[in-house]
């Protein structure tokens, strides 16, 4: 049984973060995601959680981390310059594999940038923004109903793998106010428990697999560092030791693309022009493939849900399915980059990018789709 | 700051303070400890006695908030160090501000630092080396007793058993609380301030149970919408500048299709950084299809309520579709416009500029059946206050009977 609503992506994110058990927000306001800070300092206390607005986003991140600790699901809001503020301490909860979930609402940076409109620019920020490799996973929404349903995939994504979890909105649909139907209930992934009086292993080194976080407070005592440390969480410098670690990190979302890896072909099946698109892109991206088609051309739209880790093998297949790709995004070409990569010189991939506030026209990308080849690739 | 040692000496008995401080708590009750001093961090000599955070320096503090918020009753001890008065700062501020149940450990420089000056005054830090005497000391006491923290304090290291004492008196307080620890015998010890404001989180506990009670006696049903008819893709753009109720507009319009008619619609707005005279725009796009594209480039229907707004839209109207333009703000009326007094009637039925909006959903209402006039009139009633409504439906009514008799000049003409 679904409820019918009509809310912006903003408050679909905040709904979603409530079904999926989210008990906890800090945050500290900013344009375009202050509606998420708004509706949940309403609606936490009314599910018994607890909002807190906080003195900076570098103490927003800190406490949902401290909150995770605790045993209670968390989060944050932020936009650009918040975000910026937040990886220092997203690198901790990365390190120490403390669930929670970040949701950032682009706008266009860089700095202050033009603080109301829309922008897809915090792409590589999301992947690489902490210091140091590591493994991270981003969601991306393209409409109100999928804002909901991405942020109640991130806390599941998020305890499942004890990762942080970035829900990477945009302007466009963090404010587009749609009609959705909300479910009465989501699929909730519980936080495994160790068991009772069993040796414990908090941060144990697994090929894919990772150990069940004990709550603070409860009878597993053990400790939690962002230095490089081994299973029992102790700080070591012991290359050995490091090496296994890395391996840890290193496979425990790579084992697992298939459950996580999520996208949405549309009209692929007899294309000749791949439309990769993303975010509130992907809305004028689709409304291009049928203006294509009106005139002739067999265009269809690949839409990742997920952008990290990115669905490498999905696009790879499709340079060799398609006689070209365009990649349109609200950024100067950051996942045109990872496409080209992928499509290895196969086929052409052309761009079409603007990050000046306005959304991509549904005219531009007809337009790179039906543009003779080899004029820009 | 992180890379900042303890003398072993002076941790083993801060140890020792923290196992007798445990031993006095009731069962169940093991601190968990915050530090981002290297050999204050993690390490096998901690054993099993405590749970232990070892967080980026000067952070520990905001990640305590959110440990607070989730364990209400687990005693939380920072150890920190220069990094109070550094990173941490704002964080200390205003946890203590905030009164949010914690106890920092300010364990002094002279503790960390074997070549600690002499003379000096050691309820402080400074900067030492060549720009020693540059700055003013910091003094994270006095700060905190400035922000009314629940307790402050000082003691000696080497007096365990009154460190111990203060201790345990700063934990069973509730609220944030500071104890400066040193080794220097000529400072005074014992309590400095106290205040007693309750813990943060108890207050918010206290403050959201009716608002839980309310939220469950509260009827989350939402009716269904009636059965759509088949509306093709129609787009609607209205124009003005801040003030002008554009926002508004566009949720009523698009509420009156997506819940009313039981139709799909999309809501997107334009409306800059300033709330008041700046370029405002929405766009709502109906149909019985679900909507992929949300913006109204090329317009069915557009409004415009201001000059500037006609000239940067007038052009995008495809043919057949309808531009109204107000008559007295649109001066050079495009070709084609259907001119309707919009803000003389929203300041003729409400005396404000605000209802223009309003008005506009009128003419819209006069151009296409995709939203039927009882459907706004629905909207409308969810969407204003009371005592403005039947103000704003009479300047919603008037826009519509403007509207209809300029398309019968236009028709019949």
């Amino acid at each position: 049984m679904s409820n019918v609503s009509f809310m912006h992506g903003n408050e679909a994110a905040a709904e979603g973060a409530i079904a999926a058990g989210c008990r906890f927000y800090a945050g500290y306001p900013i344009t375009p995601s202050t509606e998420i800070a708004e509706i949940l300092s309403t609606r936490l206390p009314e599910v018994g959680g607890v909002f807190v607005q906080m003195e900076d986003e570098i103490a927003s991140m800190a406490a949902i981390i401290g909150a995770s600790l605790g045993g209670v699901k968390s989060a944050t809001a932020t936009s650009g310059p918040g975000f910026s503020l937040m990886q220092e301490n997203l690198g901790f909860a990365v390190a120490s594999e403390i669930p929670c979930v970040i949701i950032n609402v682009q706008r266009v940076g860089p700095s202050t940038g033009l603080p109301t409109k829309a922008a897809q620019g915090d792409v590589m920020q999301a992947r690489w923004g902490t210091h140091g490799d590591h493994p991270i996973i981003v969601l991306t929404p393209s409409t109100v109903q999928e804002a909901f349903a991405l942020t109640v995939r991130a806390f599941n994504l998020a305890e499942r793998f004890r990762t942080p979890v970035i829900v990477l909105m945009d302007a466009i649909v963090a404010q587009l106010k749609e009609k959705v139907l909300l479910p009465g209930r989501v699929d909730m992934e519980c936080r495994t428990l160790p068991r009772e009086g069993a040796s414990y292993k908090p941060f144990a080194f697994g090929e894919g697999s990772v150990a069940p976080l004990a709550p603070f407070g409860g009878e597993h005592r053990y400790h939690v560092t962002g230095l490089l440390h081994d299973e029992h969480g102790f700080p070591t410098e012991d290359p050995e030791v490091v090496a296994r670690w890395w391996r840890h990190m290193n496979t425990k979302l790579a084992a697992h693309l298939d459950e996580i890896l999520d996208w949405e072909e549309e009209a692929l099946d007899d294309a000749d022009v791949a439309i990769v698109a993303y975010g509130g892109t992907a809305r004028a991206a689709a409304h291009a493939v049928s203006l294509a088609r009106a005139r002739g051309v067999r265009a269809g739209l690949f839409k990742p849900r997920t952008l990290w880790p990115f669905p490498e093998e999905a696009v790879r297949a499709l340079s060799r399915r398609v006689q070209r790709i365009v990649v349109a995004e609200m950024n100067m070409g950051q996942i045109r980059l990872e496409v080209e990569r992928l499509a290895a010189g196969r086929v052409p991939v052309q761009g079409v990018h603007r990050a000046d506030g306005l959304g991509i026209l549904p005219a531009q990308i007809v337009e790179a789709a039906m543009a003779p080849l080899g004029r820009a690739a | 700051m992180s890379g900042d040692r303890l003398a072993i000496s002076h941790w083993e008995r801060l140890l020792a303070t923290l196992e007798l401080v445990t031993h006095a708590l009731p069962r169940g009750d093991t601190p968990i400890i915050l530090s981002s001093l290297a050999d204050a961090g993690p390490s096998p000599q901690w054993g099993s006695g405590f749970s232990f955070v070892h967080g980026p320096a000067g952070r520990n503090i905001a990640l305590a908030v959110g440990l607070r918020a989730a364990l209400p009753h687990v005693p939380l001890i920072l150890a920190m160090n220069a990094d109070s008065v550094t990173l941490g700062t704002n964080h200390l501020i205003h946890a203590a501000r905030r009164n949010v149940g914690m106890t920092l450990l300010l364990l002094r420089s002279e503790l960390t630092r074997s070549d600690a000056a002499s003379g000096q005054d050691r309820t402080a830090w400074e900067l030492r080396g060549p720009q020693c005497g540059l700055e003013a000391p910091a003094r994270p006491l006095e700060w905190a007793s400035a922000l009314d923290a629940a307790l402050v304090g000082r003691a000696c290291l080497e007096d365990p058993a009154e460190l111990a004492a203060l201790l345990l008196r700063a934990l069973r307080k509730p609220g944030f609380s500071v104890l400066g620890v040193t080794t220097d015998r000529s400072l005074a010890t014992g309590v400095l301030s106290e205040c007693d404001w309750p813990e943060y989180f108890d207050r918010y506990r206290d403050w959201a149970r009716p608002l839980r009670e309310n939220a469950r006696a509260r009827d989350a049903a939402v009716a269904a919408p009636a059965t759509a008819r088949s509306v093709p893709r129609y787009e609607v753009r209205i124009a003005g500048l801040g003030g002008h109720g554009v926002k508004l507009a566009g949720t009523v319009l698009s509420e009156a299709a997506g819940f009313h008619e039981g139709l799909w619609a999309t809501q997107r707005g334009d409306y800059g950084s300033a709330t008041r005279g700046g370029p405002s725009s929405v766009d709502v796009v109906i149909g019985s299809e679900r909507i992929t594209y949300p913006c109204a480039d090329e317009p069915d229907a557009l409004v415009v309520l201001s000059q500037a707004a006609a000239d940067r839209h007038a052009a995008a109207l495809k043919p057949g579709a309808r531009l109204v333009a107000d008559l007295g703000e649109v001066t050079r009326l495009p070709p084609n416009a259907l001119a309707v007094p919009i803000a003389a009637i929203a300041r003729a039925h409400t005396g404000k500029p605000i209802a223009a909006g309003v008005v506009a959903l009128g003419c819209i209402a006069a151009l296409t059946d995709a939203v039927r006039p009882e459907s706004l009139k629905r909207s409308l009633a969810a969407n204003l206050p009371r005592a403005s409504l039947d103000s704003n439906m009479a300047a919603c009514a008037a826009g519509f009977a403007a509207t209809r008799a300029a398309l019968e000049g236009v028709l019949h003409g």
